[in-house]
């Protein structure tokens, strides 16, 4: 037990708070705390998604207090460990009641956890154990496969849960986290190159223009004759197999369901609908907004799940473009700094941690923000420290609070 | 770890920070152009999505006797609406039937067809004016009826017991031509109401108020959530108030004693053309105009032989009778064609060609000088006197007396009657031709002479003032045109006393008519009619000692001698005056 303790727990932790991370963090709960307070004019609720969201964050509190304490270690010598247990406790799902729709949950007692959120954070210590592990002259194509395996996996398993949002983050931290690890840049485009193809494959103009853009890159990159004419050929065929895929083997509805999910405006009765009352919300706020609960879309209920997906709208309608740039900059201000520690860190594991958490929040709050402005499906993707919700609060919250620990412990 | 970790890694950070920034300013400029650029467009959506406008309907102006009591007035009658969303299964269409008398099938098809092309969670309108009752009987059982939704608006009321069916006239709905050819400043909206005759229609513009637009927000759901405001709210305001000249007591008085009888009553003030009573009877209900009038109704007023629509006192023509025999006297004195002293044996009859023509009294009246022939309405005399005067003056005389064209007054559908002129005779008769005869009927006021009760009035009105009287007007501070007759001042004289001794003498036809609250003048007529009994004429008017003035008019169809129905009804209308305006 004494042993365990040790592993788990650094011995002489050093306890500051590192204000420049810590400062937009808590302005954007405070925004998060008004935006609430204002859904929650109307609420039903006996307990307000504000006072709620409160509590959260009081829990929070002890959350990252008690982070200061973890030996940042321990989670890269138990990654994989904590691998195993993620991909386990993830297909323990599927044996649990569909809870709205779907089957993410664990459900203990009174007790519900959502494995695939705190997945998250494991899966940054997975593959930030992978990466630091490598020596150096690996071979970077079978790098960036074996990272890549070790995100579809998981990620295919909560997909099926179904939950987009989640394996999209899964899939996202993979590409900085290799950037980071030093693979080149080349590799990384060959792999992501077909998939490209794909979707350049459906105008005729972008796809002439992509195979350009390839041949170029392929003449600067500089690779190995046979290894530049097999991608060249593999990019060409992906881009002609589509159309054939598209028009012969997916059915009219399939076709249909892709389409209105890349762009959800070509059906405003149906997945376009909250989309469109998201944009009239913050398009009406003008620069100031409208004023707290003053919102009309908010308030009179045409803006969808406005406390959690669409909370950002509420922000655009009641406190204008103002609001956005205040968390935007707050966000620029606070990865700006994340990126400069994640240089300075000696321990490469440390700093591919960082990394992954920069990507899991940009990612988040990129995809949210795009959502609620019609330029990226509707993921469930909530905004970290402005959407209400437990689980996702506390997971950011220890993030930080593993970060605040590194910063401390390891420049 | 991965070749080269530490010397790139400044590097790899700048390019990481510069992706970030891209994409940061790229969503940021997606917010700015729809937040600052499209601002307007989505500004209208939001406002369109929640904020709903409501029409309300502007009451009507009140309209008032002279003495400000209220004639017709508003009260609140209700509009029955469905919110199709909330119409459930549980709605019962059986008692809703029996109610409203609305089918299941007709409120099911409504509703889809709501739903279809309007918002699921607007009311659709089912029904207009609503009675209290029916709302009430609703309201019990609303429980049996989800969605049903209640508006509100002003309709009509005729709390006064005078009821003026003809003269106030009534409302219809707005057709298509309405909408389109109407001023645009009475902005007519689908389903208002306008003024389609009497009163109500030529006052329009004062008495249709402004509707007021009021903004209120509405959730998705279709709960209001208060006012929405804004500079494009307005509030109603309501009709002007439109006084009349009309007595709504003597009004009672005249409409009581022509119940059950067919004609028209009219009183007004000689002195300045304020109508004080005006009856045409029989009359219509005007409570049935509130909402849509039933069709069996209105085809029964149609068709019913009594014409119960048709205004009397400006539309009904009918031959004047004896009265119109003071027009004739009063040219041959003015031009000197007799003098009063002329005389002319009466024996009952007078042969002219070849056809004889009757005195009214078969016996004779004997010598008749021109006060005895118009005390006792001798007929022979004035076959004589016309022979005198000639046709061409005497249907100039007519005319200037204001027949045969309209009054003036200020409700619609006046007819101008029928002065026969030689133009007239001939246009009328051309291949038979027609008897210099035809002229003897005239002066006596029968044959093609039609007149309304409107115009008759007017020979009273001219003589009790000496010529100098107005055009008549029900709206009380209306500045109507003078009505005016040159004639000398011994001919208004002669005309007042020969009215006098018609009225006062014992042996006067219009002695009935006699008040003894002031002094009365007037004179009988009896408009023969082919098809039954002959109508009943009274004109006259009364001054009283404090110098109050009132003429009036009556016909009576079908009430005989004007001796009888026409004079008795003037004198209880003159008593009446006397006791209003002691």
């Amino acid at each position: 037990m004494n042993w365990l303790l040790t592993k788990i727990f650094s011995r002489n932790p050093t306890t500051a708070v590192n204000y420049r991370i810590i400062l937009p963090i808590i302005l954007l709960c405070f925004i998060s705390l008004l935006l609430l307070k204002s859904t929650s004019a109307e609420s039903s609720l006996i307990i307000s998604t504000f006072s709620r969201q409160l509590l959260w964050l009081v829990l929070g509190i002890f959350i990252f207090i008690g982070s200061q304490f973890l030996r940042i270690q321990f989670f890269n010598e138990y990654a994989y460990h904590f691998y195993i247990f993620l991909i386990i406790a993830i297909m323990g799902t599927y044996f649990m009641p569909i809870k709205g729709g779907s089957q993410r949950w664990l459900i203990i007692g009174p007790l519900s956890i959502q494995p695939s959120e705190i997945g998250k954070v494991l899966m940054v210590f997975v593959l930030a154990k992978f990466l630091s592990d490598q020596r150096e002259n690996f071979s970077h194509l079978r790098i960036i496969l074996i990272t890549i395996l070790l995100a579809v996996f998981p990620a295919l398993l909560v997909f099926n849960q179904p939950d987009l949002g989640t394996a999209i983050i899964y899939l996202a931290i993979t590409y900085p986290m290799l950037y980071w690890a030093g693979v080149r840049p080349y590799y990384l485009f060959t792999v992501v190159a077909p998939v490209i193809s794909i979707l350049a494959a459906f105008d005729i103009i972008a796809f002439y223009l992509w195979m350009l853009i390839i041949i170029v890159l392929l003449v600067y990159s500089q690779p190995k004759l046979l290894e530049g004419v097999t991608l060249f050929i593999l990019n060409i065929s992906c881009g002609l197999l589509t159309p054939y895929i598209w028009d012969h083997i997916l059915y009219a509805h399939q076709r249909y369901r892709i389409l209105t999910f890349l762009d959800p405006l070509r059906d405003p009765q149906g997945a376009g609908y909250q989309i469109i009352q998201s944009m009239t919300a913050i398009g009406s706020g003008g620069f100031w907004g409208k004023g707290l609960g003053q919102g009309t879309q908010t308030h009179l209920r045409y803006l969808p799940v406005r406390d959690t997906d669409f909370i950002i709208s509420v922000s655009g309608e009641e406190l204008g473009l103002f609001s956005i740039l205040i968390i935007i900059s707050s966000y620029s201000f606070f990865i700006f700094w994340m990126l400069v520690y994640a240089e300075k860190i000696r321990n490469n594991f440390s700093s591919l941690v960082m990394i992954g958490f920069v990507s899991i929040l940009f990612v988040h709050l990129l995809v949210n923000m795009g959502m609620t402005v019609g330029l990226f499906p509707v993921t469930g993707l909530p905004a970290p420290f402005i959407s209400y919700g437990g689980s996702f609060l506390l997971t950011c919250i220890l993030m930080i609070g593993l970060i605040n620990n590194i910063t401390n412990n390891e420049i | 770890m991965a070749g080269g970790i530490g010397l790139r890694l400044r590097h790899r950070r700048r390019v990481l920070f510069l992706i970030l920034i891209v994409l940061f300013l790229s969503i940021s400029f997606r917010f700015y152009s729809i937040q600052i650029l499209d601002y307007a467009s989505y500004s209208k959506k939001a406002a369109n999505n929640s904020v709903r406008k409501i029409i309300k309907t502007a009451p009507r102006g009140i309209i008032y006797d002279r003495n400000l009591i209220p004639i017709v007035d508003n009260r609140p009658t209700y509009g029955l609406s469905l919110i199709p969303i909330d119409v459930t299964e549980e709605f019962n269409y059986h008692l809703f039937e029996k109610i409203t008398n609305l089918l299941e099938v007709e409120i099911k098809s409504k509703i889809n067809y709501a739903k279809k092309k309007f918002s699921r969670f607007k009311p659709f309108p089912l029904k207009r004016h609503v009675s209290f009752e029916e709302r009430s009987r609703i309201e019990e059982n609303k429980l049996e009826f989800p969605g049903v939704h209640f508006s509100e608006f002003p309709a009509r009321t005729y709390p006064n017991e005078a009821k003026l069916t003809h003269v106030l006239g009534y409302l219809r709905t707005v057709t298509d031509d309405v909408l389109n050819n109407a001023d645009s400043k009475l902005n007519y909206q689908y389903g208002d109401v306008f003024g389609f005759n009497g009163l109500e229609h030529i006052y329009e513009k004062n008495l249709r108020g402004d509707d007021g637009v009021e903004f209120r927000l509405v959730d998705i759901y279709g709960i209001d959530h208060g006012k929405y405001l804004t500079d494009r709210e307005y509030e109603i305001i309501m009709g002007e108030p439109l006084v009349l000249s009309i007595d709504s007591k003597l009004q009672r008085k005249a409409e009581a004693l022509l119940a059950d009888k067919m004609g028209s009553v009219i009183c007004m003030n000689p002195q300045n053309g304020q109508v004080y009573a005006f009856v045409s009877s029989p009359d219509y209900d005007l409570k049935s105009f509130i909402g849509p009038i039933p069709q069996k109704l209105w085809d029964k007023w149609n068709k019913n032989s009594e014409k119960p629509l048709m205004n009397r006192g400006i539309q009904g023509t009918y031959p004047p009778g004896s009265i119109l025999k003071l027009i004739s006297v009063a040219y041959a004195l003015d031009e000197k064609i007799i003098d009063e002293n002329w005389s002319v044996p009466c024996n009952g009859a007078y042969k002219y060609g070849d056809r004889t023509f009757h005195c009214w009294n078969k016996n004779g009246h004997g010598h008749v000088d021109l006060t005895q022939s118009i005390k006792y309405s001798c007929n022979i005399y004035y076959y004589h006197l016309i022979q005198k005067i000639g046709f061409e003056n005497w249907s100039k005389i007519v005319s200037e007396f204001g027949f045969g064209k309209r009054s003036g007054i200020d409700i619609p559908g006046e007819k101008k009657g029928i002065v026969p002129t030689r133009k007239y005779m001939n246009d009328k008769y051309t291949s038979r031709g027609w008897g210099k005869g035809s002229l003897l009927n005239f002066v006596i006021g029968q044959g093609d002479l039609l007149v309304t009760p409107q115009q008759v009035i007017q020979i009273m009105n001219l003589i009790a003032t000496s010529g100098k009287s107005f055009e008549p007007h029900i709206k009380l501070d209306l500045q109507s045109e003078p009505l005016q007759v040159s004639l000398k001042n011994s001919t208004w004289e002669f005309l007042k006393d020969a009215t006098f001794a018609v009225v006062n003498d014992n042996d006067g036809t219009g002695k009935n008519a006699n008040s003894k609250w002031g002094v009365v003048h007037g004179k009988t007529g009896t408009a023969q009619n082919p098809h039954g009994e002959d109508h009943s004429w009274f004109s006259g008017y009364i001054e009283l000692p404090n110098k109050k003035m009132m003429s009036l008019a009556i016909i009576v169809e079908n009430g005989g001698k004007g001796s009888l129905a026409g004079a008795n009804t003037a004198r209880e209308l003159f008593d009446e005056f006397a006791t209003l305006n002691k």
